[in-house]
């Protein structure tokens, strides 16, 4: 009983202290121009200071909503993310249709799968016959040959990269010089080799080498390697080591290349070996 | 001591305080208030609520009387006011206030009396000098008056204490 009775005599003397300090502060700022600035910008303080832990405590408690305003949003982006990656993947491909030539067919196509790590290695488009993709069609991309078409389905075909041992592409040295095999060394992802090149030719190094065009799958003149060192492939041809201008550890989007004369070619070829 | 006899030597104080304000100017550094300890002095049988109307109304007395503004020994003296139980419990204990003694140097000792008297006039003297400046004022010159102003006061209040002890029995 005491002791509450105490609390409220404090309580009481504190309320009086207040209201009588608020007093003397009206009176203050009543009597003075400066002192009433002054105190008006001491209490716009405290009104701010109230104010924005009022604020605080608010935006606490809407944390809730907000996050599930922010999952909505970041929802919302990634939609937009997807289409703007979507319309970038179109145009990458778009890109390889404008660098290829008139008499070839050039189909944009985005790679599904693609080994790196075998002696015998593949890759799967998303381009199939339904596309008008056929078999022993090129695969190129704007950093040289990737490899050829082998197996055609409806909505998706299968080829083999020019990391693949059994894969070989009629090449040249520079713009107009020697005509010789390219194919993969077997081991690196960067390496080949120029075959049965004659030993009196002189091949220096840091030539580009280019597709010949002798063959309905590339048309000419596609970069596919730089020249190195000239080895001795047995006793009667030498090898050319190239490094690969084709990174196909970044690969992901390539043009197929149709010839539409290639069934006509054909056609012609096998005449003239049945022919006597 | 009665009520009438605090409230005699009280308004003898106002008189003194407001001639001392009104024709004794010694430096801007110097401001000497005897009220902190007047108001130190109220009769420890009243309670927190009386001193700190009394000490409003000191203070707007001699506002009103003094020249100077409306409400700036007002609102300094109402929180020493509100202080002097807080003062006296720290320095004296409950004892003092369940002996039901009044201010004295001679029961309570000087020492303590004048700490006592130093801290309620340190703290009127803070918002004083901070609410006169009205933060138009440097720190160290507030500082400076504020220091001044304290000791010089205290010192002067030792007068104001025997002026409201009880007569020696």
């Amino acid at each position: 009983m005491t002791r509450s009775r105490e609390t409220g005599t404090l309580l009481l003397t504190a309320a009086v202290f207040i209201v009588m300090e608020i007093a003397a502060l009206v009176l203050l700022s009543r009597s003075a121009t400066l002192q009433n600035i002054w105190i008006n910008r001491f209490s716009h303080r405290v009104m701010a200071f109230n104010w924005r832990t009022g604020e605080n405590v608010r935006s606490h408690f809407r944390l809730r909503e907000q996050n599930e305003q922010l999952a909505a949003e970041n929802f919302t982006l990634r939609e937009q993310l997807r289409r703007y990656q979507e319309q970038d993947r179109r145009e990458a491909e778009n890109a390889h249709l404008a660098a290829g030539e008139g008499r070839f067919i050039y189909i944009p196509a985005t790679i599904v799968k693609m080994s790196r790590n075998s002696l015998h290695n593949y890759i799967i488009l998303d381009k199939g016959s339904d596309d008008g993709v056929h078999p022993h069609s090129g695969i190129i991309s704007e950093q040289g040959v990737v490899g050829v078409i082998q197996a055609v389905g409806k909505r998706y075909s299968y080829g083999l990269t020019l990391m693949n041992s059994f894969l070989s592409v009629s090449a040249r040295v520079g713009r107009d010089g020697l005509v010789a095999p390219l194919v993969w060394d077997g081991v690196s992802t960067y390496r080949g080799y120029l075959k049965g090149i004659p030993p009196h030719r002189d091949i220096p190094e840091g030539e580009t080498v280019y597709t010949s065009g002798f063959s309905f799958v590339f048309p000419p003149d596609i970069p596919i390697a730089v020249t190195q060192g000239v080895s001795r492939e047995d006793g009667a041809t030498n090898s050319v080591a190239v490094n690969l201008l084709q990174d196909f550890a970044s690969l992901r989007y390539v043009t197929i290349v149709e010839n539409p004369s290639r069934a006509e070619i054909a056609a012609l070829e096998e005449e003239k070996e049945e022919a006597p | 001591m009665t009520d009438a006899g605090y409230f005699l030597r009280l308004a003898l104080l106002l008189v003194l305080q407001v001639l001392l304000l009104n024709f004794f100017n010694f430096s801007q550094y110097l401001v000497i208030f005897f009220l902190p300890a007047a108001i130190l002095c109220i009769p420890v049988r009243r309670g927190g609520i009386f001193a700190v109307v009394t000490a409003f109304a000191a203070g707007f007395l001699t506002d009103f009387f003094a020249d100077g503004m409306l409400g700036l020994t007002t609102c300094a003296l109402v929180p020493a006011g509100y202080a002097r139980t807080w003062i006296l419990l720290l320095i004296f204990g409950a004892d003092f206030f369940d002996r039901g003694e009044d201010l004295s140097f001679r029961r309570l000792g000087f020492w303590p009396v004048l700490f006592a008297v130093f801290l309620t006039t340190l703290l009127f003297m803070l918002i004083y000098v901070w609410a006169d400046g009205a933060g138009t004022r440097p720190l160290w010159f507030n500082a400076v008056r504020v220091l001044l102003s304290t000791l010089v006061s205290t010192m002067l209040s030792v007068f104001t204490v025997n002026l409201f002890s009880p007569v020696r029995q």
